[in-house]
């Protein structure tokens, strides 16, 4: 019985030891996320932290980010409203029209892009800084220069941003203004150029080069007027030449060699962003821009989406025999109800137009096309066979669903996925030689700047030489070559175009509004959701 | 295997409470009579049964009984419906004793968290429905039971799908952060799946409605809780019985489209030849059948309730419907000379359902009429023979019904084991044990010839889905009764040790030579040799660990006190916060019993306060969790690359419910009339909710902060009235119904704010993706539609808006949108009324909702005459329809009222009369008819409530929408049998 009565307290004993250890533990156990304590553990761990960095680049292809607020916002591109689609509430016509408000979740999700960067940068800094890695000092020059390229759009887009350097520090920052981040990204940048790695090879692809960071520096000098108040075209200058004279790129014979599904081979790509449709996906622009029915053209596996078009007048600045001249054959234009002679410009690989068809060669049918009304406003000229016009019938209500030259820069892969395989150009020789003839052009260095111009047209194919330069057609020869990498509104700020009114053809409903140069409309207001998170943050003069 | 160590070691310690004996005196034979108090005539069936031991017996037809029991023992006499009555046996040889019947408004037995009470003890408000007051008909889901009964409590399932289950919402909403139901306990498994249950098998549920109630469930009971009880087996006679039902299903309520003949008035319109009707195409008339059968009885000492229920529904929709077999196993035992109490559940159910295509109705009701369903066009070809349109959002509905598999297989496994050893009269411990394990699995198949469901895109596309979810408990509960002079004193106290285990995984992929596999052999898809086939799988868990106790003072009936108080903790919750203190009280006093009113058997005056919280919808919120974020290109190839998904917030707490509550039990009329009105207030606050924070310095753009205050406040009013008794027709009527009250007084957090406005949810595509329709805003009600103000038509045919700021002119922007309505109910009530008359039965029952608003999705997008509208797709034609506008913009005019009373069920039945001495004892065949009619001026498919919806994520801040895929509702016939043995 005694034995018993032990046993007993014994159990009873464990039994409360036991409850009083675990049977209230409150620990969370994971089996399927990754946290703080089980993660850096291995090379390999590293390695792909530090990719983290660059595949936050991932969001650059996608619609209703940076890229389509600051194409969307120029004369490049639009979104017409189609019977009811791509009205969106409005938030497309906005950016059309200049009516920038700060809680259209355009400017929020490019917001989150680029200081999502900014903190991950930040993040690994202090995370290599902390650990005694032969590689750490690599990676961290390497990656400074990545942050000032998301400073460097950051400023470009918004202007006055708050600027965090520091991993560890909780507290939110403030706004600091256009010209201390300037200066910040100035510094970084010296800092780091002579640290970066100079071979353009397979380790070195879609990472941060000497070359890249040059790069971000010859646009901030560029931009120096705007961004300032100080024009630096000499600094501009001497930066393009260093890339040029002794950076390892040069022009591809073929302008669209440099887009095709399999782009990686160029030699005139500077930077990068690798997308893949395995690896890599998020680049879709073959769905944001071909008709629905394209479908049938390219065996895709899903339905496009109709969505973004060229500005007419910003096409026909390539078929133009007057503004780019060249030699001269059948162009689509207008309504494409038949070829045309225009300029037949290489670069037309640029777009999609003209009457489509399927994979097989027969022609591509849309059901749904728009019949003519009692206006004749509404109704498609060209039927029921799908054929992209140039023409732009109207922004809104009643966009017509074949309107608009398409995007077709990057080459669509045949049974491609709503993902495209092309790697996105980030940063391209062809751009430092142009911004290399503007810098001197500035400086009233006209000739040498007309060579420069023409190494470019010559490369287009199938145009002759400028025999004057002119503000105006070195903006166009700009456009022309630069179209929809980004890099148009900043051009037309700098060329004191951007206020312009654009879209001036008939039957254009909804004009742009119309400003000045220096409006507070050349940066886009704080997004709504930033201001309410943070009270600290200051909006941009001219949104309050 | 960890964890079972552990439960093993708790069993253990708790058996080892368990000794103790007991010795009684000599033994005489007992006889006598049980009759009914005023007739005299006998009762057969009473129970007899000697306190304390395991010798009972069971009167016979006229009421006779004998037992053996010594002088010192004590008999009870119990039946159900009178008041039992305990007498000691004394030198008597012969014990006849009447039984009054029971106010059964005043004893009925009321299941609470953790126990029972009597109905007049009950000093909170709690609502318990019996399976006699159940709704009837066929009803193949437990919370379709309480539909329309009990006053507070709104259960809706928008439109008439077999295989979705219904929305439970408890004084309306009690989070915002949560899409929250009420927590479910079936025999004291804490969030037990009502799957596993039939409603055959369901002997009551209760309804703990207020905090005081619920505030025993603690970190759950926010959102009230719901107590089922299953039937179990009685001493005595072995009963055998068996419920059949055959029914058969009609679509009831679509929305009106043009017929081909309308449609090709229209200008623009495009005849493609035929004439179809397409929401005829996509519809049956669904057959089903259930079949209940059940064993139940026992000894004084074992009773036992065996049951099987098989269910084979249609649905309306071709190609949906389920099949489920259900197998419940309720056994106790007593044992240690009767000390002790061995209660063992086990319960299985198995289904099998063809989801079918809910987006074949979407496509059903906008689809040009004059399309043909077939073609033998070369085009359509790939298409498997069905006409298709390569036109955008266009989609042959009998296509997408036909050829689209949605196969899914359901799994319940709940066993439960209790043991209880009483001590001494007094005192008594129980452990209890339950285990759950649900599995589901998946199956799709969208074949290379359907245009909807990615197969043609995709060349034929398979998925493949299994969850799991398990759920252990393990409970400890001691109870102590006294009476200490005229108070009596019951005190409960308990240990709760739960964990929670889910997992998954999922398989996507296309690319098949043929459909012959369809997803039965997923690994011949070549997209895994391309990369493009989709696998994921994840795993979490979670637990929770609580102490709780309870006092209850009783002084005659007539001054009650209840205190109770649960301290428990939640791994979900943050480093900092990981336990929460849930107390409650409340007290009652029964007038009746002070002062003498005529007629009043009770007038019970009642007051609680309560808190309650509700833990976070997931696992893992409070940490800083990495997880993959595409790849990196690295030297030449792909690695993958991991970042930030979460901020970590290690306060992360509970969100806390206060909630007082007020409330008057009646029955007066001399018992013909009773009832309960409560009146209450509950405040919420610290609210879970994803709040946008500045990156930098934060790692992830949004943390799950506790922010925010809401009120929720309301009147609810139950009465039940007896009519009419006379000897062969009998009448009653019962009447319910609440109001509803909602403010969100606050968003914010110090700094931190949601945002003083805030707009959510949006219309679709095409063309109106941002269009935000719900508007959230700091001191308004929940659930604002929103948007601009019809005000006419354009010249140009577009809908004019009106300019509400006096800017000259529309801005579309938020200064130019007023609120439209409101998504939740001000008012809802049930009427039912139950009459007989001789052998026939007839049961109706009404129930309605008021003052909610919904947004008319196919006619905020089809209802107009845009020129591509009319040429790709019908259009909708309800009262509202003006030619004039041809363009889709969402405005006011497609906000409806949704005000509706619907007939929830009509039932006659005819009970035979059966001659004593027959083996069977009892039989009734009933008809009854589910919704068939509704009164509502709502144009859309289906006027219930909407919570919020798929396609906005299931977000609680945007209810109020009717979505296009909504599935038609349907009405109901059904035939069935009931016998006993």
């Amino acid at each position: 019985m005694k034995k018993y009565i032990n046993i007993r307290y014994f159990l009873i004993g464990l039994g409360i030891s036991y409850f009083a250890s675990s049977c209230v533990d409150m620990e969370e156990e994971v089996f399927s996320q990754i946290t703080a304590e089980n993660f850096f553990k291995t090379d390999e761990e590293f390695i792909s932290a530090l990719g983290q960095a660059y595949s936050s680049l991932g969001g650059l292809g996608n619609h209703s980010g940076l890229w389509s607020i600051n194409e969307l916002a120029s004369d490049e591109i639009v979104i017409s409203t189609k019977g009811g689609d791509w009205f969106d509430g409005g938030v497309l016509l906005q950016l059309h029209q200049h009516e920038f408000l700060p809680d259209n979740p355009f400017f929020q999700n490019s917001w989150n892009f680029l200081f999502g960067g900014i903190n991950t940068c930040n993040r690994l800094i202090f995370s290599f800084e902390k650990l005694d890695n032969p590689n750490s000092p690599a990676f961290i020059a390497e990656l400074r220069s990545l942050r000032a390229l998301y400073y460097y759009w950051a400023m470009d887009a918004f202007g006055n941003i708050p600027l965090v350097t520091s991993f560890t520090s909780t507290e939110a920052p403030d706004t600091k203004n256009r010209r201390e981040i300037y200066n910040f990204i100035l510094a970084e940048l010296n800092e780091t150029i002579p640290l970066l790695p100079t071979a353009k090879s397979g380790a070195t692809y879609g990472r941060m080069t000497k070359w890249a960071a040059l790069m971000i520096r010859m646009k901030l000098y560029l931009n120096a007027e705007v961004y300032t108040g100080t024009a630096q075209w000499a600094l501009a200058a001497a930066d393009a030449e260093e890339i040029i004279n002794s950076g390892p790129y040069s022009l591809m014979p073929s302008y669209k060699d440099n887009f095709l599904v399999n782009n990686s081979g160029s030699t005139e790509n500077i930077l990068v962003y690798p997308y893949d449709k395995v690896f890599a996906g998020g680049f879709n622009w073959v769905m944001m821009t071909l008709h629905i029915n394209s479908q049938a053209t390219f065996n895709l596996t899903q339905q496009p989406w109709n969505g973004y078009q060229t500005v007419e007048e910003f096409y026909n600045s390539y078929i133009d025999p007057v503004k780019n001249p060249g030699v001269q054959g059948p162009v689509w234009k207008g309504l494409a109800l038949e070829q045309s002679t225009g300029t037949r410009d290489g670069r037309l690989s640029n777009f999609l137009v003209g009457p489509q068809t399927r994979s097989d060669g027969s022609p591509l049918l849309d059901a749904g096309v728009e019949v003519f009304d009692a206006t004749g406003r509404n109704g498609d000229p060209n039927g029921p066979p799908i054929t992209f016009m140039p023409y732009l019938n109207e922004i809104w209500p009643q966009g017509l669903r074949q309107a608009g030259a398409r995007i077709a820069k990057y080459e669509f892969e045949r049974g491609g996925t709503n993902n495209m395989s092309n790697d996105f150009v980030i940063f391209r020789l062809s751009d430092v030689i142009l911004s290399l003839a503007e810098a001197r052009f500035r400086l009233g260095q006209t000739t040498q700047a007309l060579t420069l111009v023409n190494q470019i047209r010559a490369r287009a194919g199938n145009l002759t030489p400028f025999t004057t330069l002119t503000e105006e057609n070195l903006l166009e020869e700009r456009g022309r070559e630069m179209y929809v990498e980004m890099t148009r509104r900043q051009d037309l700020i700098r060329f004191k175009k951007y206020g312009a009114a654009w879209w001036p053809f008939q039957g254009m409903n909804r004009p742009k509004r119309v400003h000045n140069p220096g409006s507070y409309l050349e940066l886009f207001p704080i997004p709504a959701p930033q201001l309410l998170a943070n009270p600290k943050l200051k909006q941009n003069p001219g949104y309050n | 295997m960890k964890k079972q160590q552990r439960f093993a070691y708790l069993l253990l310690s708790f058996l080892m409470l368990f000794a103790g004996s007991l010795a009684y005196g000599q033994q005489g034979q007992i006889t006598g009579k049980v009759t009914e108090a005023g007739s005299g005539e006998g009762i057969p069936g009473a129970s007899v049964l000697v306190k304390g031991t395991t010798r009972g017996t069971v009167t016979d037809l006229d009421g006779s009984f004998t037992i053996s029991a010594s002088a010192q023992e004590v008999l009870v006499f119990s039946f159900i419906g009178f008041e039992t009555q305990e007498v000691t046996v004394g030198n008597r040889s012969v014990v006849n004793i009447g039984l009054s019947q029971s106010v059964q408004a005043l004893n009925e037995i009321i299941v609470v968290g953790y126990g029972t009470q009597e109905r007049k003890e009950i000093t909170s408000a709690v609502t318990s429905v019996k399976s006699e007051g159940f709704n009837q008909g066929t009803v193949n889901d437990p919370r379709q039971l309480l539909q329309g009964k009990v006053a507070g409590l709104n259960i809706a399932r928008p439109g008439g799908n077999p295989n979705s289950g219904f929305n439970v919402r408890l004084r309306g909403i009690s989070s915002i952060g949560e899409n929250a139901e009420p927590l479910i306990v079936i025999d004291g498994v804490i969030g037990g799946s009502l799957s596993t249950v039939d409603p055959n098998d369901i002997e009551s549920m209760d309804v703990l409605k207020d905090g005081s109630a619920a505030a025993i469930y603690g970190t759950r009971g926010s959102a009230g809780v719901i107590l089922v009880t299953t039937k179990s087996g009685r001493s005595g006679k072995t009963v055998v019985e068996y419920n059949g039902s055959v029914a058969a299903e009609n679509v009831a309520r679509t929305i009106k489209v043009m017929t081909a003949e309308e449609y090709l008035k229209i200008p623009n319109a495009v005849n493609l030849g035929s004439n179809t009707n397409w929401l005829e195409e996509v519809t049956r008339q669904g057959y089903s059948h259930v079949h209940n059968l059940s064993l139940a009885g026992g000894t004084p000492s074992t009773t036992y309730r065996a049951s099987i229920n098989s269910r084979n529904t249609e649905g309306v929709g071709v190609n949906s419907g389920f099949n489920q077999l259900n197998a419940r196993l309720n056994l106790s035992q007593r044992a240690l000379k009767n000390k002790a109490l061995f209660t063992f559940n086990l319960s299985n159910t198995n289904v099998d359902r063809r989801f079918g295509q809910e987006n074949a109705f979407r496509y059903a009701i906008i689809t040009n009429p004059t399309t043909p369903v077939r073609s033998d066009r070369p085009e359509d070809r790939p298409f498997g023979g069905y006409r298709e349109r390569d036109i955008f959002d266009w989609f042959n509905p009998v296509s997408i019904a036909e050829q689209n598999i949605d196969d899914r297989r359901e799994n319940r496994l709940l066993a439960s084991i209790r043991g209880e050893y009483s001590f001494t009269d007094n005192f008594r411990a129980a452990v209890f044990y339950a285990s759950q394990r649900e599995t589901d699995w998946r199956g799709q198949y969208s074949p290379k010839t359907a245009k909807f469901g990615g197969g043609f895109g995709r060349q034929g596309l398979a998925t493949i889905e299994n969850r799991e979810r398990l759920n252990d408990l393990f409970e400890a509960t001691v109870n102590y009764d006294q009476s200490l002079g005229k108070v009596n004193l019951a005190l409960l106290g308990g240990y709760s040790y739960q964990e929670f285990f889910n997992q998954g995984n999922y398989t996507q992929a296309g690319n098949f030579l043929t459909d012959a596999f369809t997803y039965n052999n997923i690994g011949a898809a070549l997209d895994f040799a391309n990369g493009l086939a989709t696998v994921s799988s994840f795993a979490n868990s979670n637990r929770l660990v609580a102490f709780f106790g309870r006092a209850n003072f009783n002084l005659e009936d007539t001054y009650l006190l209840s205190l109770s108080a649960r301290y428990e903790g939640s791994s979900r919750f943050g480093a900092n916060n990981k336990w929460g203190l849930f107390p409650a009280i409340s007290a009652g006093v029964n007038i009746a019993n002070l002062v003498s009113m005529p007629g009043v058997s009770a007038m019970k005056v009642r007051a609680s306060y309560g808190r309650t919280g509700t833990q976070p919808g997931e696992s893992y919120l409070s940490l800083l969790r990495f997880g993959r974020q595409g790849n990196f290109f690295y030297n030449g190839q792909f690695v993958p690359s991991y970042g930030p998904t979460s901020n970590p917030n290690p306060d992360l707490s509970w969100e806390t419910k206060d909630e007082i509550n007020g409330g008057l039990d009646f029955v007066i009329l001399n018992n013909r009339l009773d009832g309960s009105i409560d009146y209450y207030t509950r405040v919420t606050t610290g609210m879970i909710l994803p709040i946008n924070v500045p990156v930098p310095p934060n790692l992830f753009p949004t943390t799950q902060l506790n922010i925010g205050e809401m009120v929720n406040s309301g009147l609810e009013v139950m009465v039940n009235y007896l009519a009419m008794q006379k000897s062969n027709f009998r009448w009653s009527t019962g009447v319910n119904f609440s109001t509803l009250r909602t403010n969100l007084r606050s968003l914010s957090s110090g700094d931190l704010s949601f945002g003083e406005v805030n707009y959510r949810s949006n219309f679709g595509s095409p063309g109106q993706n941002l269009t935000q329709l719900i508007r959230i805003q700091e001191n308004g009600p929940l659930g604002q539609i929103w948007g601009p103000v019809f005000d006419g038509v354009n010249d140009n045919g577009s809908p004019k808006m009106k300019d509400l700021n006096g800017s000259g002119g529309y801005c579309n922007c938020n200064e130019d949108r007023a609120q439209l309505g409101t998504a939740y109910p001000t008012f809802n009530f049930g009427v039912n009324n139950s009459f007989s008359y001789k052998n026939f039965d007839l049961n109706f029952f009404f129930r309605g909702s008021v003052g909610h608003y919904l947004i008319n999705s196919y006619r905020g997008f089809y209802e107009n005459t845009e020129g591509t509208t009319v040429q790709n797709y019908n259009i909708v034609n309800t009262k509202y329809f003006d030619p004039r506008i041809n363009k889709a913009e969402y405005n006011s005019s497609h906000v409806e009222k949704a005000d509706f009373v619907v007939l929830d069920n009509a039932t006659v039945g005819y009970t035979f009369k059966i001659g004593s001495g027959r083996a069977v004892s009892r039989v009734r065949t009933f008809l009854s008819v589910q919704n068939p009619f509704m009164f509502t001026g709502y144009t859309g498919v289906d006027p219930e409530v909407r919570y919020g919806d798929a396609e906005s994520g299931n977000d609680p801040l945007a209810p109020g929408i009717e979505r296009r895929a909504t599935y038609f509702t349907t009405t109901i016939t059904t035939l069935g049998l009931n016998v006993s043995f």
